[in-house]
């Protein structure tokens, strides 16, 4: 099934390629849903050798771009990047430059004007099911946290999981392993008013983790916070992208953050204008 | 935590307001409760009190008014003979202000008829004769009129003395001021003319022979209508229309409550606008969105419905009791008006969430990115 869709024959069933992504994910890491010790210490998905080449990049961009108010906005112009299992990306650039819109793209969450956007091969602006994409594939992890404010820390994890079928104890097992894991264990019932704004973005960390996605796609994540809980949470990122090898895409515009991620693209108007790895990078 | 913890959290996040919105959803409902128990109870207590008089078929007029119209009482030799009759009894009933009580059924029989029968004492005695200036209270109606045993009640310009009170088995009944036939006939100028025969039909009779009785007298009698006993109220148009009214003005609180619904769940919807796109960015589904808006929308219908219920059954005990009504009608609470009145909100509740949970699923889960 693995090689079905890797190799180019795609099933045309849409809902078949995810299957088949999620089969490929479970035997990777199919241990990793009952603690968080699997859960943040899982394998990264392993590949068959003879199909990890064609696959080797998670997402690839080619000529994307993308028009806002019936084309008086450009926010990308041709944008053309790859991104491979396991890496640790930020893309930078002044506001407006498109990293967001990038993002969003990536997340299914919005679909390009004009080009190719693959996930594991597949066309993301095609997948029949994107909420599927996003629940099980993606973690999202947002600048202002979008905790929802009348559930605790325990409930805004589970959130995500009405999507996975788990059952309701598995699922409340899980939240409060994956906030054990992130250092709240001791705020599980409280509200998103009473937890600090680090707290609030553990938190949603927990949650992006919620259904072991195979990236996680970071919007700002330190941009609301004060610079001791800023190295926190970037350093909770880079555990959770080393110890599950774990592809992170973070957008930033704060360069320290950025330099301490394995590969940098940084944007300006709508393009990329470079795309290195970084020198100092601390992952 | 389940789902129907996220619909229950999406309610209290605005207590005042969902609080207002049942507030509003319930007094439709109690509006429902009320004027159709109410219209629902005249017609049942009619049936019963026919029923507590032994009376299986009456003759009557009700096609234009709640009170019957008058005929001629040589009407009943038509029926006397005819076959399965058993006896018959001439009433002549009418609503009237009698002193203090705005409206009390006055009820004058045929002396020595069946329908006396069921009457028992609890006090005083049953008139002496037939042209005795008494008349006897129901023990409901005793109450209303703050009379006792040896009291003078005024009819019309006549008074007469209440000479004894008494237990009719029956709401009707028991509301009523009753008396021989031919002292009412005098006090109203209705010399000769009664609204109602009484009719027992002789033991053993099928239902099919009572069915051909009445198509038989029908077809003697031009001046009323047979039926079997209370179905004449449920006949008269009059009665149709108070229904047809009742129903009305309840379906316009109801609609009052289906604008009240449909904006609480709008503005949900629009002040959770950022929470929604961010749960369809966290993978949720837009069917599980519309579920959950009308879900909320149905919950409130519910508890809307229930709390409406409550509000219109103590309401209409209420009105039960205030001497315009009391003792002329037993408001009809059954479980079944009951259960339509909260499925009504319930669906008040689904419907007026529709446009909202419509709205919520035209959301574009890219908003969420933006702060």
């Amino acid at each position: 099934m693995v090689a079905v869709f890797q190799f180019g024959r795609r099933p045309k069933n849409p809902k078949k390629i995810l299957k088949a992504i999620a089969a490929e994910k479970k035997s990777g890491r199919g241990q990793d849903a009952s603690a968080m010790s699997s859960v943040l210490l899982a394998p990264a998905t392993t590949l068959d050798t003879a199909t990890a080449a064609p696959l080797r990049y998670i997402f690839e961009a080619k000529g994307i771009a993308k028009k806002f108010d019936d084309g008086q906005v450009q926010a990308l112009r041709g944008v053309n990047f790859r991104v491979s299992q396991g890496d640790f990306l930020a893309i930078t650039g002044p506001s407006g430059c498109g990293k967001t819109t990038l993002l969003q793209m990536l997340g299914a969450l919005d679909r390009p004007t004009k080009g190719t956007l693959l996930y594991r091969g597949n066309s993301i602006p095609d997948l029949h099911d994107p909420s599927s994409y996003r629940a099980l594939e993606i973690g999202f992890i947002f600048q202002a946290f979008h905790l929802l404010p009348t559930f605790t820390a325990l409930e805004n994890v589970q959130i995500p999981m009405f999507e996975s079928r788990l059952p309701r104890s598995e699922r409340r097992d899980r939240a409060v392993t994956l906030l054990e894991s992130v250092g709240l264990g001791h705020r599980l019932k409280h509200f998103p008013a009473k937890l600090s704004g680090g707290e609030r973005q553990r938190v949603a960390i927990a949650r992006s983790l919620a259904n072991s996605p195979s990236v996680l796609l970071a919007d700002e994540p330190t941009g609301n916070l004060d610079s001791e809980n800023a190295r926190v949470i970037l350093e909770l990122l880079i555990r959770i992208h080393c110890e599950q090898k774990m592809t992170v895409v973070l957008v930033t515009h704060d360069m320290n953050i950025a330099q301490r991620a394995s590969r940098t693209i940084q944007m300006k108007d709508g393009r990329i204008v470079s795309d290195r790895e970084s020198i100092n990078a601390g992952v | 935590m389940t789902f129907f913890t996220v619909i229950t959290r999406g309610l209290i996040r605005r207590p005042v307001r969902t609080g207002l919105t049942i507030l509003g959803i319930s007094v439709g409902i109690a509006a429902v409760v009320a004027l159709v128990g109410i219209s629902r109870g005249f017609s049942k207590s009619w049936e019963t009190g026919l029923k507590a008089r032994g009376t299986d078929v009456v003759v009557s007029n009700m096609v234009s008014s709640l009170v019957p119209k008058p005929f001629s009482a040589s009407v009943r030799d038509r029926i006397a003979h005819l076959p399965h009759v058993d006896a018959t009894c001439d009433i002549l009933v009418d609503l009237l202000s009698i002193e203090n009580a705005q409206m009390i059924m006055v009820s004058a029989r045929e002396w020595g008829g069946f329908s006396w029968n069921n009457l028992k004492l609890i006090s005083g005695r049953m008139p002496r004769d037939v042209a005795e200036p008494a008349v006897l209270l129901g023990r409901t109606a005793a109450d209303v009129l703050k009379k006792r045993v040896g009291d003078k009640i005024q009819i019309e310009t006549s008074e007469l003395s209440v000479v004894g009170i008494v237990d009719g088995n029956a709401w009707v009944e028991n509301g009523s001021v009753i008396l021989a036939l031919p002292m009412f006939q005098e006090i109203t100028g209705n010399q000769n003319k009664i609204n109602v025969i009484d009719i027992r039909v002789t033991p053993s009779t099928s239902a099919k022979d009572v069915e051909l009785l009445c198509e038989e007298i029908n077809r003697l009698v031009p001046e009323g209508r047979a039926v079997l006993a209370g179905e004449n109220i449920s006949k008269s148009e009059a009665y149709r229309m108070v229904q047809a009214m009742s129903w009305g003005t309840s379906l316009l609180a109801v609609l009052v409550g289906v604008l009240g619904v449909m904006n609480t769940m709008l503005m949900t919807v629009f002040e959770r606008t950022q929470e929604i796109c961010v749960l369809l960015a966290l993978g949720w589904r837009r069917g599980r969105i519309i579920r959950m808006v009308l879900w909320e929308s149905a919950l409130l219908g519910l508890l809307g419905g229930v709390a409406g219920v409550l509000i219109g059954a103590v309401g209409v005990k209420f009105l039960g009791m205030t001497p315009a009504i009391r003792g002329l009608l037993e408001p009809d609470l059954s479980m079944s008006l009951l259960a339509i009145s909260v499925a009504i909100a319930v669906a008040v509740g689904v419907i007026s969430g529709l446009y909202p949970a419509w709205r919520s699923s035209q959301l574009v889960p890219g908003r969420a990115l933006q702060s």
